[in-house]
């Protein structure tokens, strides 16, 4: 059998020839980004066959590469089969090396009221584990201090765990890591799919709770605590997550009528899941509104009190799902719609994640563009809010004009140089390797025409003018890094939000908190969700005339 | 006046390319009056500006918005021109029918429907089955309607391996032969349609309407 050798991994795998260069590194536990999950679409997965590699591989189609990197050896992993021994290096991306995980949200104040407490009884030397009236269990000794709890947020991309005093309700540690079912597939839908079966949903399944026994491990380990005095874990994280970390087939989210099998507000037993907790813990679910609407909001409109607020507010958590949420006076209406992996430095020629190099804000001024860059070293290519900022600033500066189209020329001259020509087509250049096409501004289009559509739908299914909304809370670790004016820039937001957004974090995090620490708002959650106004974005009426519309630069 | 013609339905193409609907429907009126054949119109006048409009979307000049208000120039000039359609070139225009539709499980559909307009304003008569559609009702329309496409989207990689049904039931049904398939969306890519075995893929909206052509010889 052929031999892989992933030379900077030190890791080697036999294979099956006509085994697939990705599903060689899946199995030998090297991470290659594949966002497309092997489709060939993407582009991400480039690596390099060294030594003489021509008839030691098999190419499958061109798949867009050029002629010097074929015959370089640069090839998509997942379009190349495997026919000999070979050695593969992964192209210098630095993308998994220092990725930067937002894991501050906004503190919000809650009554600490856990349902788990625990009481001494000095005549028997046994502290009582008590879950309400409940008794779980008894532990030998006087342990009554030690009271333990964990959010789990579990990103798509990412897994944060953070642990707290029960009693104090403080913040003892944070960790975070990669999810590692991205190994084996990238986006939600692609996750859906390969947990379909019931071997991919073990994968799934096993693969995440090994890393969240690591992460409680090393939180614990940091904290100084002891994990067996963790009784409580709350599980946040969209629903397709939430299916895959309790082993429950996800199938009915990736199909019309999009029903999910799992609708939170419920305990399971964290023993029964293979986490090294307490083995009285319980893990709790929050309430799950819809397929694509999953308890991370629900943390969300926890966390921003939604239901509280009097006046007109909007939630919004950009990302390839955009969800949203609109609060009048406390009633609630949500939607969501699929805006694609562009915000991820996805399907962008030199996007990335936010990772070391990674331009991450940028300016015009009248001396020139500048740039701040992950890590402060040279751009090697773009992230999501590098990306928002670049095309927003271009279309300020009308160098982009309102139909997307980049200017050919009449620039001013200190800008006109960074327009030039690449494989005969205009793009604008950022630095040595780095550039924006016209293409990834139509990506930039689609991807925010689809949030700013969703927001107008839902405004509208409420009867809502933009000038009406009070205050715009934009969600999730990818939004704290946003500059407001450039999402008035681009479109995705409206002109009317300005100076009412208000960043607010991590808060499938601190609504988890919420939920971790006070019994008494789950199951005000739980009505709360019953209530809520579902709007079906494929059910509004001319909802593609209104999303063609939402594509256009027109900061209205 | 042939000078006159000519002129007209340049104009009548520019303005469909220039997205000007109250244009189109004013040159459309002058057409009518000057007594210029309505079929010629359509096909050298709306028609040739649409396909000019696919043109520049494919050199990234145009975008889904351009591209859906030189549909609306289009469909408003053609209001004119089609009651003064004569009889027997109704008849006479036996166009290449198309069934489009989102696989089921998806109901995703601004790609679809997108496709649907630019074929039609090329000149394809198109069967829209909607979405949501399961693989044997896309080879019961197509058979029924004597289609010789049968276009198929997906926005959901959940749903994709409906497309690939779409094929092995066609030739389970030993009439394979007799369709030309084409598939599109997100998650499609040219590998992917090559392993299901579709005679075409699509990238967008006007791609697939060149590639129509090719899949039906050039005849719309």
């Amino acid at each position: 059998m052929p031999v892989v050798h992933f030379k900077s991994n030190d890791k080697e795998v036999d294979v099956i020839a006509g085994t697939t260069v990705l599903a060689a590194a899946r199995m030998a536990g090297v991470m290659i980004d594949s966002p497309c999950n092997g489709n060939g679409t993407c582009g991400k997965c480039k690596v390099k066959i060294t030594g003489d590699f021509a008839n030691k591989i098999a190419v499958k189609g061109n798949c867009g590469l050029s002629d010097i990197e074929n015959s370089q050896g640069i090839v998509l992993a997942c379009c190349t089969d495997v026919q000999d021994d070979v050695e593969v290096e992964p192209l210098e991306r630095l993308d998994n090396e220092s990725l930067q995980i937002v894991s501050n949200g906004q503190n919000l104040v809650v009554e600490l009221a856990s349902p788990i407490h625990k009481e001494y009884d000095n005549q028997t030397d046994k502290t009582k584990v008590m879950a309400g009236k409940i008794l779980l269990g008894t532990e030998e000794g006087n342990t009554a201090k030690e009271n333990y709890g964990a959010v789990v947020d579990i990103g798509t991309t990412t897994v944060v765990l953070a642990l707290f005093d029960i009693h104090s309700g403080q913040e003892l540690a944070t960790v975070s890591a990669l999810n590692p079912q991205s190994r084996y597939a990238q986006d939600v839908l692609s996750r859906i799919k390969y947990a379909s079966t019931p071997e991919g949903l073990d994968t799934m399944y096993f693969a995440l709770i090994n890393e969240l026994n690591h992460l409680l491990i090393e939180a614990a380990d940091r904290a100084g605590i002891n994990r067996h005095h963790v009784y409580e874990i709350v599980f946040s994280g969209n629903t397709c997550m939430l299916h895959l970390a309790t082993r429950v087939n996800p199938a009915s989210l990736g199909k019309y009528p999009y029903l999910p099998a799992l609708y939170g507000h419920e305990q399971v037993h964290a023993a029964d899941h293979g986490l090294q907790a307490s083995p009285l813990a319980g893990i709790y679910l929050p309430p799950i509104i819809s397929a694509y609407v999953g308890p991370d909001i629900t943390s969300g409109i926890l966390a921003a009190q939604l239901t509280e607020l009097a006046g007109i507010s909007l939630f919004i958590d950009i990302g390839t799902n955009g969800e949203m949420v609109l609060s009048k006076d406390g009633s609630l209406s949500v939607t969501s719609t699929a805006a694609g992996p562009a915000f991820e430095g996805m399907n962008i020629a030199c996007g990335m994640r936010a990772a070391a190099g990674a331009i991450e804000a940028f300016t015009i001024t009248d001396e020139g563009l500048k740039m701040n860059t992950i890590g402060d070293g040279e751009a090697i290519g773009i992230c999501g809010s590098g990306l928002i900022d670049i095309v927003g600033e271009l279309v300020a500066h009308d160098i982009i004009g309102k139909n997307g189209k980049l200017k050919d020329g009449n620039l001013p001259e200190h800008l006109a140089e960074h327009l030039v020509k690449r494989e005969e087509k205009t793009v604008f250049s950022l630095g040595e390797n780095v550039y924006l096409l016209q293409k990834d501004i139509r990506q930039v289009q689609l991807a925010k025409g689809a949030i700013r559509a969703g927001i107008e739908a839902l405004l509208t299914s409420q009867g809502v003018a933009g000038q009406e909304v009070d205050r715009v809370f934009i969600a999730g670790s990818f939004g704290y890094h946003l500059n407001p004016d450039s999402l008035i820039h681009i479109g995705l937001l409206p002109q009317s939000f300005r100076n009412k957004i208000q960043f607010l974090g991590n808060t499938s995090k601190s609504g988890g908190q919420a939920f971790l620490l006070n019994q008494f708002v789950r199951g005000k959650m739980a009505e709360a969700v019953k209530e809520i106004h579902v709007i079906e974005l494929a059910t509004v009426d001319h909802f593609d005339r209104l999303f063609a519309k939402c594509l256009e630069f027109s900061s209205v | 006046m042939a000078n006159n013609k000519e002129e007209l339905l340049k104009q009548l193409a520019d303005a469909v390319v220039d997205m000007d609907e109250e244009k189109a429907v004013e040159l459309a009126q002058i057409i009518v009056a000057e007594g210029i054949d309505a079929y010629e119109a359509i096909e050298k006048g709306l028609s040739a500006g649409m396909e000019v409009a696919g043109r520049l979307f494919e050199e990234e000049e145009y975008f889904i918005p351009e591209l859906l208000m030189c549909s609306d120039a289009m469909y408003a000039g053609l209001g004119v021109l089609k009651p003064h359609l004569k009889a027997k070139e109704g008849a006479a225009e036996e166009k290449v029918k198309v069934v489009i539709g989102v696989i089921e499980g998806d109901t995703h559909d601004i790609g679809k429907n997108l496709v649907k307009i630019l074929l039609e304003t090329s000149g394809y008569e198109i069967i829209d089955l909607g979405r949501d559609i399961s693989p044997q009702k896309f080879i019961d329309a197509a058979k029924e309607q004597d289609a010789k496409i049968i276009a198929i989207s997906t926005l959901m990689t959940t749903t994709m391996d409906g497309l690939a049904e779409v094929i092995r039931l066609l030739r389970q049904q030993d009439i394979r032969e007799q369709f030309k398939v084409m598939v599109g969306g997100a998650p499609v890519s040219q590998a992917f349609a090559d392993k299901i075995g579709a005679d075409s893929y699509a990238v967008n909206a006007a791609t697939a309407v060149r590639l129509a052509r090719q899949l039906t010889d050039g005849v719309a």
